[in-house]
């Protein structure tokens, strides 16, 4: 009788405890962030993968640094890639990627040769259609040239030091 | 039976078998239920139960008479396409079988290859492995513990336990680059090298998840509700353990010193000091328990291995390629995940792919202890004990 007691004013107590902690976090700052009117600092997505981007030239920034060696086409488990060599020249002439196939394990860019393939850090993506997954990377390309002529950094470091327009600390 | 009580209950069993209908589980199922008991589908879209497994169960009243898991909901030919891809082109595949726990299905089939083709693994990479496999425990327990809470009807903790996986994710993908299905290990390493923010990163997280564990601690371990909702409920004693073939924190509960990481050492394992905490109790709390001591375990061991990683290289130098061909024979290879013990078993005749490939999921043998603990308990407990087997129904079907 009097144990069922002292075990009732101990489980009181355990609610209590338990109760102390969730008020303590009532008054704490708030940990998540509203996403659409605040994103994820830029440090924070310096190493994730999103969709693949071409890399610019060493000496050339206007052009990429693909050779249409086919190598990634064969490396890539999900058959999302398609490169078509240009008839002059080896660079080449459309290169189509498959988003919706795509996932990002990175064997593309590791079996790169010429370090032609990147990951970009386009964490905001979304369409309602499948068609708008089909990338032109080669369009991309032309538009990041358009938008920075020239990099004053050294170009392997293009693809984390680009700024991306969704990325904004407040918009 | 009087077709009044149908009107009440349209689910109970009649006489007459043409009244109600069911599809080939609910009909062979219930072909042994007695009178007036009801056959009722847990899932497989059911919110309680994890992703989309069903069970069937008899009740008589709330009391659960016989149940009865039904797979396959979620059956994407892993094994299959481990058959038509090169070693290097499945491998982004392991992190898709368990969405919590990839890094430990990565060291599955890398190890197994490594075993297979004789590549030694440079000590930098080891380090790497392991810090990523203990992070991504944590992190699958943390997930769990705040699920199983939530089966209970504790909805805070899980926003709780969100706040420490988001740090532990945000930790890992500096190295891998992604947030759930990891594609971290390579085949002679590992795919990148830590930099100083990612070390740092863990030596604050270490001490602040001590603090944390604290708190769960008075939140919810100590919590008289939760108390007496697990304490004595469903126990799984070693004898069914082995007969299923149990593994993880459900093999410990019950009082059987058995941890992969200890038992056949892998990686460098046994460079590190760290306690296997072990049962009784066997009951849903002593599982409970287990899975939170883990947690500590872990952090030893994390501790440890940012204290003594040596310099080197990540990956050797002639790390395979996506083209690269298994040599003939076969192997086996277990590990440690979350959930249990990780097994890839590969049988290579020499040629592009693989000739067959076996994946051991911890999930499957441990639902199938489900059927056996759960009869005789309350609907609500056996709700619990299915919670407490720390399923994954990707990793379950595979």
């Amino acid at each position: 009788m009097f144990r069922a007691i002292w075990d009732n004013i101990k489980g009181i107590y355990s609610l209590l405890v338990g109760m102390a902690v969730t008020w303590d976090f009532f008054f704490s700052p708030r940990y998540t962030i509203h996403y659409p009117r605040k994103v994820v600092e830029r440090e924070n997505l310096e190493n994730y993968r999103g969709p693949l981007e071409l890399t610019r030239g060493k000496k050339e920034q206007d052009q990429t640094r693909c050779i249409s060696c086919q190598l990634c086409v064969k490396a890539c488990p999900g058959h999302c890639l398609k490169v078509t060599k240009g008839k002059e020249s080896k660079s080449p002439e459309s290169w189509l990627y498959d988003f919706s196939l795509c996932c990002l394990c990175g064997a593309c860019v590791e079996v790169c040769p010429t370090g032609a393939l990147a990951f970009s850090h386009k964490v905001y993506m979304v369409t309602t259609t499948r068609e708008a997954l089909i990338l032109d990377l080669l369009k991309d390309l032309k538009e990041r040239v358009a938008e920075t002529p020239l990099l004053v950094e050294a170009p392997d470091s293009t693809a984390s030091q680009e700024p991306s327009a969704a990325v904004v600390k407040e918009a | 039976m009087a077709s009044w009580l149908n009107f009440i209950n349209p689910f109970t069993i009649d006489d007459d078998p043409g009244t109600y209908l069911g599809d080939f589980y609910t009909d062979n199922f219930e072909k042994g239920a007695q009178k007036g008991n009801v056959i009722l589908n847990l899932g497989p879209q059911h919110p309680s139960t994890h992703g989309v497994l069903r069970v069937l169960v008899e009740l008589y009243g709330e009391y659960v008479l016989r149940s009865e898991p039904v797979l396959g909901y979620l059956h994407r030919m892993q094994e299959k396409m481990g058959e038509v891809k090169t070693p290097y082109q499945y491998l982004p595949n392991m992190g898709r079988v368990d969405y919590l726990n990839p890094i430990a299905w990565n060291w599955a089939y890398a190890g197994a290859v490594e075993l297979l083709a004789g590549i030694e693994v440079p000590e930098r990479a080891e380090y790497l492995r392991i810090i990523s496999a203990e992070l991504n425990r944590i992190s699958s327990h943390l997930l769990w513990w705040g699920a199983f809470v939530l089966d209970l009807g504790g909805v805070t903790p899980i926003l709780y336990a969100f706040e420490e996986r988001e740090k532990i994710n945000d930790i890992l993908q500096i190295v891998t680059g992604s947030r759930l299905t990891m594609n971290y290990f390579r085949f002679g390493g590992v795919g990148q090298d830590g930099d100083e923010r990612f070390f740092a990163l863990i030596g604050e997280f270490i001490p602040y998840m001590r603090e944390r564990l604290k708190m769960y601690k008075d939140l919810v371990t100590d919590n008289v509700i939760l108390r007496r909702r697990l304490e004595g409920i469903g126990p799984m004693d070693r004898d069914l353990c082995l007969r299923y073939g149990a593994t993880g924190p459900i093999l410990r509960a019950a009082g059987v010193d058995y941890d992969t990481r200890k038992a056949i050492p892998y990686g460098l394992y046994h460079k590190f000091e760290y306690r296997v905490p072990i049962g009784p109790p066997n009951d849903n709390f002593g599982r409970y328990i287990m899975r939170l001591e883990e947690i500590e375990a872990s952090l030893t061991i994390l501790s440890q291995a940012i204290e003594s990683i040596p310099q080197g290289k990540h990956i050797i130098d002639k790390a395979p390629k996506p083209a690269y061909k298994l040599p003939p024979g076969e192997v086996f290879f277990a590990v440690e995940g979350a959930r249990g013990q990780v097994i890839c078993h590969i049988l290579s005749d020499g040629g592009k792919t693989p000739y067959r490939i076996k994946l051991r999921a911890p999930g499957f043998s441990n639902l199938s202890l489900f059927a056996e603990a759960a009869k005789g308990t309350i609907l609500a407990d056996a709700i619990a004990i299915l919670g407490s087997l720390d399923l994954v129904i990707p990793e379950v079907d595979r």
